[in-house]
């Protein structure tokens, strides 16, 4: 059981079944009454959003996840298949379960799984990934100017915005919490 | 500490002192560490030393004002144990000021006025201010009447009336809240030091609150006068508190006493570290 006093982004609570994920808190005290804390939860299956407030002294359930390192293979058009690197299972995810990830998945990258009740049903990528730019218009040479930015599209088929001097076949960074460019990369 | 911050805090300070000086206001220091920290049955004091320290100086200043002065202010610090996120600290700053003779709609006047003269001291624009009641901004919000509404209506959860109206409160109203704002009309079992009034539909605690930005910035009451009505609420907080597990207030009986000598009076309490943050659109109160 958690406490409210225990509500902190990233918490696993199970609420009427489903598994949730806290993505905002904030403690409230209206000036003559109890104490709250309002939450959004993220549902870990559908990615719907709750908006919850909850009581001082109320309890939450914890849901039934647990993590692991796994190497993404291949999709193969219809699901998404990755490697435990511990016990070296296969395992496939759905689209749906990969979502917005899949913009920055690139062959044998680790990244975190997330099952519940043994069922996989998010991937958790590392903040920073490097990817390849296998598109983008020519670079102009000694453009630096701040701000600056064209669309180049990523080995992943994503497009990001990146600096004038970027060349195709050159190596990015890019932050996948906001999906930005980082720097360039040398390989 | 970042420099900014210190400097709006210092600057608005200044502000503040300079309009209750020009409103014939005397600044008062009250003692920080008291014997009866609050009344209210979900305030946590913080014990020192056998003592507590205050949760607002509520108490001492309406001894001042029972003595016979007329237009009293205090600007320090107040302590609530329990109370940590971005619009609460344990440790933070009240700015409060009680005036006999005055209605809550003069105490909300001179909000405006002072909020004016803190923001021009700021170089932000001051804001326009809307008056409107409890059961106005909640049916707005919620679509439900809380005067009309049982607390199974409100919430749909096994509660009071006062613990579902205030989650209905904190979940829906105050997040759909815009500008600055005056709430009066309050429910009349939410009075604490309030004088309650029969109001259409239902009874009211004479007292109001200021939100900005749908951050609740002051509460104001219509002073309470009546000793013996006083000392029931304290009592009631006090049950209400043991039923909870919590320890009760000692019961301060120099308040009592001056309650029942006070001169018709409203009295307002401001957060005056949430005004700053909030006038210069800072995402918490930290330092």
């Amino acid at each position: 059981m958690y406490q409210t006093s225990d509500i902190r982004n990233g918490l696993k609570v199970e609420i009427d079944g489903q598994p949730y994920i806290v993505t905002y808190f904030q403690f409230v005290k209206p000036g003559k009454g109890q104490a709250f804390t309002r939450t959004k939860l993220k549902n870990l299956l559908s990615g719907n959003v709750l908006d919850r407030t909850f009581k001082t002294g109320e309890t939450l359930q914890p849901a039934d996840i647990t993590e692991g390192t796994h190497q993404y293979l291949y999709s193969d058009g219809e699901a998404f298949h990755f490697m435990n690197m511990e016990t070296f299972d296969q395992l496939e995810l759905t689209p749906e379960s990969v979502g917005d990830a899949r913009n920055f998945l690139v062959e044998e990258m680790e990244v975190s799984l997330m099952f519940y009740k043994d069922r996989p049903v998010s991937v958790d990528l590392p903040n920073f990934v490097e990817l390849e730019i296998t598109y983008c218009e020519p670079g102009v040479k000694g453009n630096t100017a701040q701000g600056a930015t064209k669309s180049a599209t990523l080995s992943t088929g994503h497009t990001v915005n990146v600096p004038l001097f970027i060349e195709q076949g050159e190596w990015v960074k890019v932050d996948t919490r906001t999906g930005d460019y980082v720097e360039r990369v040398r390989r | 500490m970042r420099a900014e911050r210190c400097r709006a805090r210092g600057r608005a300070l200044a502000a503040l002192r300079r309009w209750f000086e020009a409103h014939g206001y005397l600044e008062i220091q009250t003692p920080v560490l008291v014997p009866s920290p609050a009344m209210e049955e979900h305030l946590s004091p913080i014990e020192a030393g056998g003592a507590f320290l205050r949760t607002s100086p509520e108490f001492a200043l309406k001894r001042v004002i029972a003595a016979g002065l007329g237009r009293v202010y205090e600007i320090g610090p107040c302590f609530r144990d329990r109370e940590i996120g971005p619009w609460h600290r344990r440790e933070f700053t009240m700015c409060e000021w009680y005036r006999t003779g005055a209605e809550l709609g003069d105490l909300m006047d001179e909000v405006e006025a002072l909020v004016d003269e803190v923001a021009r001291a700021l170089g932000v624009r001051p804001p326009s201010w809307r008056r409107a009641t409890v059961r106005e901004i909640f049916s707005e919000a919620t679509g439900l009447d809380p005067a009309i509404a049982s607390a199974d209506e409100l919430s749909g959860i096994d509660e009071s009336f006062d613990d579902a109206f205030l989650r209905r409160w904190v979940s829906d109203v105050e997040p759909a809240m815009r500008g600055a704002l005056f709430v009066s009309d309050w429910p009349a079992s939410q009075a604490a030091l309030a004088q309650v009034r029969q109001a259409p539909g239902w009874p009211v605690a004479c007292r109001f609150e200021a939100y900005l930005h749908g951050v609740e910035l002051a509460n104001a009451f219509l002073e309470l006068l009546d000793p013996v009505e006083q000392r029931r609420r304290f009592a009631s907080a006090n049950a209400a508190r043991l039923a909870a597990g919590e320890p009760p207030h000692p019961v301060d009986e120099a308040l009592i006493e001056a309650v029942g000598r006070m001169p018709r009076t409203s009295g307002i309490a401001l957060g005056f570290d949430r005004l700053v943050a909030a006038l210069c659109g800072w995402d918490s109160i930290a330092p």
